[in-house]
C-alpha cells in the first residue's frame, strides 16, 4: 500500500511503463492490445499520451506471473497447492484473480475488435441479453462475438470492475466500460455489463452477459 | 450500479422472484416458469453434478416435490434501468432429490420486459 504514496504513482509514457515492466515498448503495447494491460489515455485517441497507475500494473502483473510462461487460455488456478497452505484468504485470492484473468480475456477481445480472441473466456453454451437502442437482444453468446468483430477495434476502452462477487463455484462481475468506440458503437459509448461466471474444471467461464448501454456521453 | 432507487421497480422484481420461491416451496416447476424469460438459462452444481438449463430446473423442482420448510432471504437487489441483479439465499430446502436442510445461494439476473421483470439467468451454488 505504501507504494501508492511514493512520488511516482503513475507511469507517464510507454517508455516508463516498459521500463517498469522491464520489457520493450513493443511488448507492453502488445500486452495492452491482447492481454488487458491497464493503460489509460489523456484524450480519446489511440495516439494520445498514455499513463498507467503503478498499483494497477502491479495487480495485473500478479495475476499474470502466477502462471509465467503459460498462455492465458491454458492457465489453471493453482488452487490445490494453496488449499494445502490452508488460509481461506489465499483461496479467495486465487479465485478472485482467476476470475479477473477470464475477464481480461474478454476485455482484450473487446479492445482488439476480435470476437474469437474473447471466445475462450466463455462457456460453450453461454448466452447474452440486453437492450440496444430500445430493441431487446437475447440469445447465443455468438452474437456478442459477431458484434465485437463487426464493430472493430476499440483501443480507448477503459474497463473498471465495479463488483466481483464470488460464491464458491459461481460469480457475478459488474464491469463498467467507458469510451467504447467502433463501427457499431459509434464515437464514444458507455456500457454497464453484468457477467455471470461458473467454475468449470478449475477455470472460470462466463455463462451469461447482460449488457446495458448508456445514453450519456461519458 | 447504485442500490435500488425506485421502490416500484424493486417491488416488481420481488413480485417476480416470489413466483420462483413459491415454485420451490410447492415443488411445482410450472408455478415458477412465468418468472423466467423464454430464453432464460440456468447453471450450477446440484449435489456435485453440473445442472444446465431451465427445463432441467423445472423438472428437478417437480421431481423433488414440496419443500414446506424452505426459508429464503434476499441479500441484495441492484437495478440499473433495464437490468437487475438479485442474490437470494435459501435454506432448509428438503425433498426427494434435495434430501434435507440444503442451503443454496442464487444469483439471478433480470431483464425488464414490456410485460414485467423476468429472470434471464440463474446461477446457483448448492452448499455442502
Amino acid at each position: 500500500m505504501t507504494e501508492r504514496n511514493t512520488p511516482q504513482r503513475t507511469l507517464e509514457s510507454w517508455k516508463q511503463i516498459a521500463a517498469f515492466l522491464d520489457r520493450s515498448e513493443r511488448t507492453v503495447r502488445r500486452w495492452e492490445a491482447r492481454e488487458g494491460l491497464p493503460v489509460h489515455r489523456q484524450g480519446h485517441y489511440k495516439h494520445d499520451t498514455v499513463f498507467a497507475y503503478r498499483h494497477e500494473i502491479e495487480a495485473w502483473t500478479r495475476r499474470r506471473t502466477r502462471f509465467a510462461g503459460k498462455d492465458i487460455a491454458e492457465t489453471r488456478p493453482v488452487a490445490d497447492d494453496l488449499f494445502q497452505i490452508g488460509a481461506s484468504a489465499n483461496r479467495y485470492l486465487v479465485e478472485h484473480d482467476a476470475i479477473t484473468r477470464t475477464m481480461d480475456r474478454y476485455i482484450a477481445g473487446a479492445r482488439a475488435g476480435d470476437g474469437e480472441l474473447m471466445r475462450p473466456a466463455f462457456h460453450t453454451e453461454a448466452t447474452m441479453s440486453g437492450y440496444c437502442q430500445g430493441v431487446e437482444y437475447s440469445g447465443s453468446i455468438k452474437h456478442v462475438f459477431e458484434w465485437v468483430t463487426v464493430n472493430g477495434p476499440a483501443p480507448n476502452i477503459e474497463p473498471r470492475f465495479a463488483r466481483i462477487e464470488i460464491i464458491e463455484t459461481i460469480a457475478l462481475v459488474h464491469l463498467e466500460v467507458r469510451h467504447w468506440s467502433g463501427k457499431l458503437a459509434g464515437a464514444n459509448c458507455r456500457a454497464s455489463d453484468v457477467f455471470t461466471l461458473l467454475k468449470l474444471n478449475g477455470e472460470w467461464k462466463i455463462t451469461h452477459k447482460l449488457f446495458h448501454w448508456h445514453n450519456d456521453q461519458a | 450500479m447504485t442500490p435500488a432507487k425506485s421502490p416500484s421497480q424493486h417491488d416488481e422484481i420481488l413480485k417476480t422472484l416470489q413466483l420462483y420461491v413459491d415454485g420451490c416451496k410447492q415443488g411445482k416447476g410450472e408455478l415458477m416458469r412465468p418468472a423466467f424469460h423464454p430464453e432464460a438459462s440456468s447453471f450450477g452444481y446440484a449435489g456435485g453434478q453440473l445442472a444446465v438449463g431451465t427445463r432441467f430446473l423445472f423438472d428437478w423442482i417437480d421431481r423433488n416435490g414440496p419443500a414446506p420448510d424452505i426459508e429464503s432471504r434476499i441479500v441484495s437487489v441492484d437495478i440499473l434501468d433495464s437490468i437487475a441483479v438479485v442474490r437470494l439465499e435459501v435454506t432448509n430446502w428438503s425433498g426427494k432429490l434435495a434430501g434435507s436442510g440444503v442451503h443454496m445461494s442464487d444469483l439471478f439476473t433480470f431483464l425488464r420486459m414490456p410485460e414485467g421483470w423476468r429472470i434471464i439467468q440463474k446461477a446457483f451454488h448448492w452448499h455442502s
